[in-house]
Order: structure tokens, then sequence, then C-alpha cells
């Protein structure tokens, strides 16, 4: 286990625990299955008992999904989700990382092998019944779990391809136009880049340059499975190749919630690592509509919008919820005339990154979902709005609408 | 990008937000996380301390008596009005509350002490221990914390006539954890309550009121406690658990779901950390966030983030006192020492339970020689100075009052 001060303020952190169950009353996993006794147990309460070289005491802790809604709603401030994965890291420590958790955790992998014209192939194995059974008994993926759907063309290829592009990755780096780096991550690259497409349109039409700098995925899927060793070595190769942009203060802008939170505080946090490449990526990464709401709030940001007269359910991810920046999207997309938005105020869609994946998990994630499937078939829309990707993928599979990122949104109201 | 800002989402900062988001101020929350609503009761205290007889007039005798009591700057029209939007937003969503100013009702707590309550959720009211007869208490052994046998001994011993006996689980999903939670999602099943009205009948024998722990549900309560009623045979009323509170995350979403439809908005797990300000206005406040601060302007502030139980005072072991999410100033006493009075259970109780922040007729903070330190900003709830919200046993109708009357001040400010 490591030793740095995090460890040493989560090791106090605990101590601010007052044993009031806020946590295990809003934790939406132990709300659903007696196989996790919820945040203080094994958190704060466990935690005493994880003593180096000595046999970890308790491992339920696995059956966390890691939203933070104990982080969300404690008091006092103990960061409950912190101690829980560097509690599941002491198990695979000890254990070793099963096959299964290692192939979730490697989303760019299958990506870069699967996305493409070869789309096809691996799009019908995975939507295939026969193969997802023999997966889900081979490898334990969850043969109804919704896997994305890989694209036939990758973001990085479309945005090679603009002719009226000048730069790509570090080439040009020091224009004097106002710039921005766009860090799409695996699921816009490999299966969603559309999402990358309009992200690139909004931010053009604000005047920014964009750069799509050199990158790997965030590290989110290992560190969440409890591979923080493999996780840091995606991390690091990003510090590297965002470092220069962030010491030249340009902005590093992401669509997906799960991976601009790795930056920002997941991956220095579990890891330990606080130095100053990261405390410089951190402080210059930002979610994208975290990012437009600054530029509103200057008055620098493009607000002539076409009316979209639409009531769409919007549901924000825990993965956005612990950045801690409210609903950056809401604030923005109400800008838009005509164009209603409802909260859902879930506290979870149950998929959690890699969790709802797995075969033995698959129904407690679709159980913590259940409520927000109802708020969304409840609408009467066949459209809703979430920041992240697993959410959408879940929130389609639990209710059959269409999702969509913000972002798409705010590009089809710029006309 | 929102005008007003409430810092603080117990009761206070909830009753000030409802009160900006019905003026049409489209108010933020900000608060650190869930908390003063799921530690309460759920019932209204507003007076239990000397005169707890008759709370209305020894109300009037504080405001009149104590003009340095948060509940003279509401004044007691003022908390008459406060308690009154509050039942009618607590009607509204089928959750009624009872109880009047006139006389306070004497309450069991679950180890079968007397609490005097003000106003009370309708599914206590059965509870009033001076409606005479015998009394059953049931609980669940699953259920930690809560033993009817205990608080039925001490009531007993009090004159009141009480039993207490344990119910058997019903058959259910879950084999492990039972906290207050999870038996009000259980509760909200009809095939549950129906099981344990079953079994009230079958061991009520002559009590004619049973008494369960507060989780009788969270999607109707009322609705839960009418059925088991009918079950049973008996009047039906909850007795107030240990955290996490059932009645409390009721009046949380209750508040929460009113002040949303009037256009406000809440974020959790945003911890004020520092603000700045000039010439007397609160310019900007600054929230703990990933990687960096978030920070947030405004032309108006509520601070509502609590005493040093809530977090929005802190003191260290040399005697320093400060309020953490604005820096305002704290008058206290000059050494730790005076902090206590000599007995523990001193009539004139200690002096660290007056501690806050003060505030002049327009809720505003002042320094100590009287001058506004934010003309823009108004505070409320337990960070005010001057009540001893323990001996006087006013928590609620206080945060409820002083809320009320900031978020109402704050309305009219541009």
């Amino acid at each position: 286990m490591m030793h740095d001060h995090i460890e040493l303020s989560l090791e106090q952190s605990l101590d601010h625990c007052i044993k009031c169950n806020i946590c295990t009353a809003a934790c939406p996993v132990s709300a659903v299955t007696d196989l996790f006794p919820g945040p203080k147990y094994v958190g704060p309460q466990a935690q005493r008992f994880r003593k180096d070289g000595q046999p970890t005491p308790d491992e339920s802790v696995d059956y966390c999904s890691g939203c933070r809604v104990c982080n969300d709603v404690c008091p006092t401030g103990v960061r409950i989700m912190e101690l829980n994965s560097r509690a599941r890291a002491q198990i695979v420590e000890q254990k070793g990382l099963s096959f299964r958790n290692w192939i979730l955790g490697h989303q760019d992998w299958t990506g870069w092998l699967a996305c493409g014209p070869q789309a096809v192939i691996a799009n019908f194995s995975a939507t295939n019944p026969l193969i997802r059974i023999a997966v889900e008994k081979v490898v334990g993926i969850a043969r109804k779990a919704p896997l994305p759907r890989f694209s036939t063309y990758s973001f990085r290829s479309w945005f090679k391809k603009r002719s009226n592009v000048r730069t790509f990755e570090r080439s040009n780096v020091q224009t004097a136009k106002r710039q921005v780096v766009y860090f799409h991550g695996c699921s816009t690259n490999y299966y969603e880049p559309r999402v990358g497409q309009a992200a690139v349109e909004v931010l053009e039409r604000n005047g920014f340059e964009v750069i799509v700098a050199k990158q790997g995925c965030c590290g989110l899927p290992l560190l969440s499975n409890g591979a923080f060793k493999d996780g840091r070595r995606y991390y690091e190769y990003n510090l590297e190749q965002l470092l220069p942009y962030a010491q030249r203060g340009i902005p590093i802008v992401g669509t997906s919630t799960s991976c601009t939170l790795t930056l920002k505080e997941e991956a220095p946090e579990l890891l330990g690592m606080h130095d100053t490449a990261a405390l410089m990526v951190a402080e210059n990464t930002y979610d994208i509509f975290e990012f437009l709401r600054l530029l509103h709030e200057r008055g620098e940001l493009d607000t002539t919008f076409k009316p979209i007269d639409r009531s769409l359910p919007y549901h924000a991810p825990c993965q956005l919820r612990a950045h801690s920046i409210g609903r950056p999207a809401l604030d923005i997309l109400e800008l838009i005339p005509g164009l209603r938005l409802s909260d859902t105020l879930a506290a979870c869609c149950g998929l959690a990154g890699s969790y709802g994946y797995k075969a033995e998990r698959y129904q407690i994630a679709m159980d913590v979902g259940a409520g927000l499937f109802d708020f969304v078939r409840a609408s009467g829309s066949d459209l809703a709005v979430c920041d992240s990707e697993i959410c959408r993928w879940q929130i389609a599979h639990g209710t059959g609408v269409t999702m969509k990122h913000p972002i798409e949104i705010l590009r089809e109201a710029y006309g | 990008m929102r005008d007003t800002i409430v810092i603080g989402a117990g009761l206070a900062g909830l009753m000030g937000a409802l009160a900006l988001a019905e003026a049409g101020r489209k108010p933020l929350i900000l608060a650190k996380g869930q908390g003063a609503t799921h530690w309460t009761s759920g019932t209204i205290d507003v007076w239990g301390g000397d005169g707890a007889d008759r709370p209305l007039a020894a109300l009037r005798d504080v405001v009149e008596s104590r003009p340095e009591h948060p509940y003279a700057r509401a004044g007691s029209d003022g908390v008459e009005q406060a308690l009154g939007r509050f039942r009618a937003l607590m009607e509204a969503a089928r959750y009624s509350y009872v109880g009047s100013l006139e006389r306070n009702v004497l309450l069991p707590t679950a180890v079968g002490a007397l609490r005097p309550a003000a106003l009370l959720p309708a599914t206590m009211a059965a509870g009033d221990t001076r409606l005479g007869g015998e009394l059953l208490l049931a609980g669940f052994r699953e259920l930690r914390d809560f033993f009817p046998p205990l608080a039925a001994a001490n009531l007993s011993a009090q004159g009141i006539p009480a039993r207490g006996v344990y119910l058997e689980l019903p058959a259910v999903k879950r084999k492990l954890d039972f906290n207050t939670r999870v038996f009000a999602q259980l509760f909200d099943e009809p095939a549950f309550r129906e099981d344990v009205g079953r079994q009230l009948r079958a061991l009520r024998h002559g009590a004619t009121r049973i008494g369960l722990p507060a989780v009788l549900g969270l999607k109707d309560p009322l609705g839960v406690v009418a059925d088991l009623q009918r079950l049973s045979g008996a009047q039906i009323f909850e007795i107030p658990t240990l955290p996490p509170s059932v009645p409390g995350m009721r009046l949380f979403q209750i508040f929460r779901d009113a002040i949303m439809a009037a256009g406000g908005r809440l974020q959790t797990g945003s911890e004020v950390l520092r603000a700045t300000g000039a010439d007397r206005r609160l310019e900007a406040i600054y929230s703990a966030a990933a990687a960096r601060e978030q920070e947030h302007r405004a032309n108006a502030f509520l601070l509502a983030t609590g005493g040093i139980a809530g977090g929005g005072l802190r003191t260290d072991h040399t005697g320093a006192v400060w309020e953490t999410a604005l820096g305002l100033p704290i008058q206290a006493p000059s050494s730790r020492g005076e902090w206590f009075s000599p007995r523990f259970l001193d009539e004139r109780g200690h002096p660290v339970y007056q501690l806050g922040v003060t505030i002049d007729e327009h809720m505003r903070p002042i320094d100590s020689g009287g001058g506004v330190i934010y003309t823009n900003v108004a505070v409320a709830g337990a960070a005010l100075a001057g009540a001893d919200a323990v001996r006087e046993r006013c928590y609620s109708g206080l945060a409820l009052a002083t809320g009320w009357r900031a978020g109402q001040i704050l309305s009219t400010e541009s």
C-alpha cells in the first residue's frame, strides 16, 4: 500500500466518520443487494482493519460500483470512494486481476481492433445471442449487458480528413488564435465519433482552434478494476502528451465525464501522483460544458441559438457529479429557447464503468437503474440526454430511447 | 449565473431557498453533503425550554425580553408565518403536519424518554403520551438501535403503561443489512405491510395505539399508516429513530422538489471554502471541486451552514472559533475555559452553545461594533448567535423561521 499524503489524509478523513449512515442510506448499490453492505462498512469501518502485509478483511468492497454518491452526501467530508478503490487495488495486488476484468480494463485495445470497416463483424458478434452466451460462460461478461456498437470510422480518422483543419496533433500549437485541446477518450474515438464531431464544431463556432493531441485511454477502466500499475502507465503517457499544452495554458477539454475526472482527480489521487505535471494537467482539464459555462460567464459564448421546442429528460452521471461543478450542461442548454430539460435526480444508472458488464453484477446494475429507467419512460420522450457514454448505453438498454450527449443538442441549436 | 446563492441544505437553507424560489429568484443551493435534515426527527420543535407548556407565550416572551435571540429577529408573527408556509408545503405534498403553538405534544423517543414538539408529522400524532391508555411498541430485531422492550419499560416507569414486542420479519429478499432506508423501502410494498399489520393485530391485546420505528415508507407514509391501522385495528404512530432519519429524508425530498419546481437548483458535494468581497458587498464564493475551486458570483447570498454540529462553525483546542464559509467574525469568550459552565447540567446552559454569527434586524452579519460586514448577505439557522437550541429545544423552529425571514429579505436584494 502507498504511503503518500493522500493515504495519510484518507486515514485522517476516516476519523471524520461519525457513523451517521447517511452514505448507506444514499448508496444505490446497497439499496438493491445484500452483497454490498454499504459505504460506511467497507469504507471507514473496514479500513481500520486493512494493514500492510495482512490479508484484506472484507472482499465485499469489490461490490462498490465507484459511483461516489457516498462522497457527495457525506456531511463530514470522508472520502469513502477513494478508500474503497484503494482497498480493491490491495485485493488485486494480493490475488491478481481476472482475465475478464483485464479485458474490461482495455477498451482501447478492443476498440483499436474492431473500429473501422471491420466493425460490421465485431458488431455482429457483439449482438449474436449465441456468441454472447459463450462469452458469458467463458469470460464472465453478462450476455445482456449493453455493449456499444463499434463505429465504421474512428473520430481521429474523421478529424484527420477534415480539409479545413490546418493543424493536427502537436504542430503549430504556438499560433496566436485561441486554442483548445480536445480529449476525446476511447468511446468517442471508436464507438461514437458523432460526439467528438459535435464538440469540435461547437468549439470552432466559438472561435477556437481545436487540437486533437495524441492520447491513450485515460486509464480509468483499469483503475476502477483495481489494476493500478497498468492504469498508471496510461495516465503517465497522457501526462507526457498533454503537459506541453498545459504548460502553455491551453485548456484540455473533454466530452467524457469519466476521462476528464480521471485527469483532474481520480488518477492523481488513487495513484498518489501529485507532481507538477499531474497538477498542471489537472488544473487545465475541463468538462466541455464546464468550459463553455466559463466562457458564458465571461460573455464569450456564442448564444445565437435556434429554438428547439422539446422537453427532454437529462441525467447527470455519477462521474460528472464527482467533478462537484453542479449541472453545467443544464446551465448552458437552458439558454436554448424552447428547450426544457428535467433532471432525473437518479443516483446512478447502474452500469458504473465496467461494473454492470460483469455477469454476476448485471442484475444489480439493472436494479440500481430501475428508478432512472422509470423516470425516462414516464417522460414519454423518445430522446434523453446524458454526458456519459456508459450511462447513455445503459439508459438506452433499460428504456429503448435514443440517447445523446448534450454537446450534440448544443450543436443542433447552432443550426 | 444564478443571482442568489444559498449555502447549506438543512432546514434553514431549504426554507430560505423556498422563499427565494417562490419570489422568482431561482436560487442555487450549495451544500457540503446531505446532513441536517437526515439527522432530524422530523418534528418541528419551536420551544421546549422554560415555559414549554405554552410555546407561543414563551416565544412571545423571548422575542420581547431577549432582543439578541434569533427568534427576536424573525418576530413571533414571522415565526407563525414561516410555520404556516411550512405546513402548507407539507400538506400539498400529502404529508400533513399536526399540532399547534398553543401546546406542545409530548412524544416518546426511541428509548422511551419524553420530548416536546409543536408540529409533528401526522404519522406521529397518535404517539401523544397524554392521550392515555396502554401503548404497544413494536419493532424488528433486524433494525439496529430500536429496542421496544427498553422504550416500553422506560415509559411504564414514567406512568405511561406500555408493552414492547418484536415482530417477525416478513419474507423478504434481503438477508443481511437492514437500515432505516431499507425498512422504508419495504414498507412501501403493500405485501410487507399486510404481513406486519396482521402481526400487530395478533399482538395488540388491550392496546389502542401502536408505536413503530419511523420507517413507514418514503412514497406515501400516510397511506402506510392508514393501511396498518385498518389491518391492526389500532392507531399507528411513528417513533423517530437514530440517523439516518426517514422523516428527515421525506422533508428533504419535499423541499427539494418544491424548490426545483420553482426554478431552484441544488448542488451537493460542494463545500464553500472561502469568499471575496469589497465595499461591504460579498462578490464571490468558492466551493471545493475536482482539480480546482469553483467560483460562484451572485448578487445575494444566504448563509445557512449550521453551528458546531453542522460544520458551519469550527473550534479548536486553543479556543479559537471561526465561521467556515465566509470567514465571518464570531464573538466568543476570550478563553476556552469560559465555554462551559461548572456543572454539566447547569440550568443556565453552556456559553459555547450560544456562539455564532451576530446579525442586525435585516439578518445581515455584523461585527463587534455593530457595523454591517456584507449588505447582500443574510444569515439563518444554527449559525446564528444568541440561542441555546439544545436547552431551548428550538433547532427546527428556529431554522424554519430565520430561513424564511432571511429568504424574504434577500428576495428584494438587487
